[in-house]
């Protein structure tokens, strides 16, 4: 159930009057694309943190299809014209979920695992492998983690967002 | 502290796949504020330095501190 027309189950939508961003907290990992790209629109500092008036629709939509999950979607505004979005739209409402499986399907056997040093971020790693921490072995299967570089994170191994706050350079 | 067996690793996914059987590519060992070794079949790409290779075995670092970004250059031994 929507409460108001700033908020969706699992999060909050931001509006110009071409399209809508969605943005769903949990499913963020700080891979950090959106501020480093987009300031003007996306600003964790500041509250709201998106302002839909800071950059154009294009550039907006250019961003929120690096967002590496489904943290940041996008959709348009008039119905007719999501009919018709292509694949390339990556974050676009219709193909998000459709994307993750995408991404998982092309996980097959000797398929190297991804590990993408985020720009004074986090470690993406996705793929098959096994993580050990502290000398607890678990095994990831077809999956993605984020773990900490910056050694400020209260949940570590695994990023939480601290880089940004203690302004982490690597 | 090794508490191997006493309680599982609880591991923040982002997503997950279907498949259990598939086999594992890489293995990631990680010790609290000391390096992030990597080893195995993966790919290793710096977003910041705009790099891309195949590396058989990385020492990362974890604690923040490396001069040497993204790897470990014992930073993390100095208090």
């Amino acid at each position: 159930m929507e409460r108001d027309d700033k908020q969706f189950s699992g999060g909050r939508k931001y509006r110009n009057n071409e399209i809508t961003v969605y943005w769903k907290p949990s499913a963020c990992v700080h891979a950090s694309y959106c501020y480093r790209e987009l300031i003007e629109v996306f600003d964790p500092s500041r509250r709201p943190w998106v302002d839909m008036d800071g950059a154009s629709t294009d550039r907006i939509i250019e961003t929120v299809n690096m967002c590496p999950t489904e943290a940041l979607s996008w959709k348009w505004n008039d119905e007719k014209k999501n009919l018709e979005v292509d694949k390339d739209q990556l974050n676009h409402i219709n193909f998000r979920r459709r994307e993750l499986m995408e991404q998982v399907d092309e996980v097959s056997d000797e398929k190297p695992v991804t590990v993408k040093i985020m720009a004074d971020g986090p470690i993406l790693i996705k793929g098959d492998f096994s993580l050990t921490y502290n000398g607890n072995r678990k095994e990831v299967h077809e999956s993605m983690i984020s773990l900490c570089r910056c050694g400020t994170s209260f949940h570590l191994p695994f990023c939480d967002g601290q880089h940004r706050k203690t302004g982490f350079n690597g | 502290m090794d508490n191997t067996g006493k309680q599982g690793l609880t591991v923040n996914l982002l997503y997950m796949g279907k498949k259990e059987e598939t086999k594992l590519q890489a293995n990631i060992e990680v010790t609290d504020f000391g390096p992030i070794k990597i080893t195995g079949n993966f790919l290793f790409r710096d977003m910041k330095r705009g790099t891309e290779d195949v590396k058989g075995e990385v020492y990362l670092c974890g604690c923040g501190k490396s001069g040497n970004q993204p790897y470990c250059d014992d930073s993390h031994k100095n208090k």
